[in-house]
């Protein structure tokens, strides 16, 4: 159980690790978050859709030798053209009812779809790619760590640091932040709800494909692997606070944080409790986010 | 003729109460049938029953309350684990089991028990969340407390069996019977008592906490106090069911009962059936495991695959639910 507190190194190796790990949360949790935004919808295939990504970039590096890392240029557009057409296919009708439960329960049926296909497909077993640089590590601020942990974070960056300049940036990024506040005001003025719910949708299943690659070049995954990720990411989505953007890759860091530590210093049994511990708490008493700004969002 | 009777004419009260009694009696004998008893009919069944009480117990906080709990599978769970530790006896008080065999077999006090387990738990997490979350982050809150019970039950030691979870004397199952008889009427009395309550005065109040709170509040309703009322109320019956189901079960383990298809499943039927009617979590139940259970024959390869895709055929073109759709403009409670 509690153990002494460790020498620095330690902690800093836990911390790196942690935060490294989280960023995989987090970048799954912007993806939720404008989801979240503009639809109200807990969208719960989100993580089903990181490991079909997963399992495609597997499949690309094995039978046409793409490398992992470069077959993010081709996961994140195909990311967006699956989320367009997965809005307009599945969610265009049910956006406009009131009822909610038909949105939820048609991103729980696309969650069993995609989990089961996968398993048809690919079969029930634990997959991994395995790369040339997979085993090899770099070193940062003295402490070790896996160089393709290294990239899944740089990716979230990245890809968080795309979503909020194209939020604040452009246009549309402003009619989707604009809808995200108040969807009625938003098509007052103009905006057209679908095209809105469909540009997040298209963001949030890239997102999506970039958390895909970070997940397959990282960890071994299968077919069902994906749910967990889903309530990962919405704990980090609620970390960071339901609408804040930056403030979800944060969430998902911390939450990578809280079960490094909880698995070093409790046990590693206890890492989910802790984690929904901490979310039911933030919801209750913060349910802004941890770093809610009033008025500035995303 | 068809279209007149499904769509154009309200059906009359007692056509309704009718087709109700004949389909009850109609299942209720029908173990006297000969061959009944072993025949695959009588346990998709009892499935039917289990999901459709499950159904019903989630319909009343969210169909009738309008607030969307993702924990019932935590009480479905809190239930059959309840049930299990009474029964096996070994844990508490030693084994009571052994002196009397027959006592905690479909044991009305361990099953109301398991209710209770349930219900108490859901007025603990009930008061703080629905006292500072709406919506939303009401449903989030609920998964979260579903996964926290999930994992404390894995981390229970001996008092829950780890990972492992807890065995219950099977010694004395012999016929299905009593599962299906005690399923079928606990299905019917959750009902009726839906029905009871949702026309008391309690039930009036809950349907205006959802319909417009403010509303509701300024009339005079404690608003909180009617929503936790109703989420125990579906504890209560999610541990019951939890509770039929460890009967028929045996083994009792965190993957089996905290599964979240125990949550899922009946969400889903409810939708098909009709959220907020009385009727719809039933005949949901009935449709909806019906599917599943053909697929699962038809095409046991793909099965999962084929649920998926109904369950998002069932929402693209029945969003309002079979009750609503076919049934006209039937008085829904």
């Amino acid at each position: 159980m509690m153990q002494n507190i460790p020498p620095p190194d330690i902690l800093l190796q836990l911390s790196l690790n942690g935060a490294l790990g989280g960023a995989m949360y987090g970048v799954a949790a912007v993806g939720l978050s404008l989801i979240f935004g503009t639809m109200r919808l807990i969208f719960l295939a989100q993580g089903a859709m990181i490991i079909l990504a997963a399992y495609f970039v597997r499949a690309l590096f094995y039978s046409l030798g793409i490398d992992p890392f470069l077959s993010l240029l081709i996961v994140v557009p195909v990311g967006l053209g699956v989320g367009w057409l997965v809005y307009q296919g599945l969610f265009r009708r049910a956006a406009a009812e009131e009822d909610r439960n038909i949105s939820l329960l048609i991103a729980v049926g696309l969650m069993f779809l995609i989990q089961n296909l996968m398993t048809v497909v690919w079969g029930g077993n634990t997959a991994a790619v395995v790369t040339s640089y997979t085993a090899s590590g770099i070193e940062i601020l003295g402490v070790r760590t896996s160089f393709t942990r290294s990239m899944g974070f740089l990716i979230a960056l990245a890809g968080t640091g795309l979503v909020v300049l194209f939020l604040r940036k452009t246009i549309v990024g402003k009619a989707v932040r604009a809808a995200s506040e108040d969807m009625e005001a938003a098509t007052l003025m103009g905006i057209s709800p679908h095209r809105v719910n469909a540009i997040a949708f298209a963001i949030g299943i890239a997102l999506a494909g970039a958390a895909g690659v970070a997940v397959a070049t990282t960890f071994p995954f299968n077919p069902f692997a994906g749910f967990i990720f889903s309530l990962k990411a919405l704990v980090a989505l609620a970390l960071g606070g339901i609408g804040n953007v930056a403030g979800a890759l944060a969430g998902g860091i911390i939450l990578g944080l809280i079960e490094a530590y909880v698995q070093y210093f409790i046990s590693g049994g206890w890492t989910n409790a802790i984690a929904y511990g901490v979310f039911l708490a933030v919801l209750m008493f913060k349910p802004e986010g941890l770093f809610s700004r009033p008025y500035k969002k995303a | 003729m068809l279209k007149q009777v499904f769509l154009e004419r309200a059906w009359p009260k007692q056509a309704w109460i009718g087709i109700a009694v004949a389909v009850v009696a109609g299942l209720a004998l029908l173990p006297l049938l000969p061959g009944a008893i072993d025949s695959y009919a009588f346990s998709f069944l009892f499935f039917v029953f289990i999901y459709a009480i499950m159904a019903q117990g989630w319909n009343l906080v969210a169909g009738f309350g309008g607030q969307i709990s993702l924990g019932n599978h935590a009480f479905f769970g809190l239930g059959a684990y309840t049930t299990a530790i009474l029964w096996s006896g070994n844990y508490l008080w030693g084994s009571l089991y052994d002196a009397w065999p027959r006592i905690y077999y479909f044991d009305p006090v361990t099953m109301v028990l398991g209710g209770l387990v349930a219900a108490v738990a859901a007025i603990i997490i009930g008061l703080p969340l629905l006292s500072k979350l709406r919506g939303d982050y009401f449903a989030l809150g609920t998964l979260g407390f579903g996964e926290i019970v999930k994992v404390m039950f894995i981390n229970g030691g001996d008092f829950t069996g780890g990972a492992f979870g807890v065995i219950a004397p099977a010694g004395t199952f012999d016929t299905l019977l009593p599962h299906y008889l005690v399923g079928l009427g606990l299905m019917v009395g959750t009902a009726l008592a839906i029905r009871l309550l949702m026309r008391s005065r309690y039930g009036l109040a809950l349907i205006a906490v959802r319909d417009d709170e403010m509303a509701a509040s300024a009339n005079g309703i404690d608003v909180l106090k009617v929503k936790v009322a109703a989420f125990a109320g579906s504890a209560f019956i999610a541990g019951v069911a939890g509770s039929l189901y460890t009967y028929y079960i045996f083994h009792v383990g965190p993957d089996s009962v905290f599964d979240l298809d125990w949550m899922l499943l009946p969400l889903m039927m409810t939708v098909v059936g009709g959220t907020g009617t009385l009727l719809g979590p039933i005949l949901g139940a009935f449709v909806m495991y019906a599917v599943f259970d053909l697929a699962r024959i038809v095409v046991p390869d793909y099965h999962p695959v084929i649920s998926g895709l109904t369950i998002i055929l069932a929402m693209l073109f029945l969003p309002k639910g079979l009750m609503r759709s076919f049934a006209g403009r039937v008085r829904v409670v």
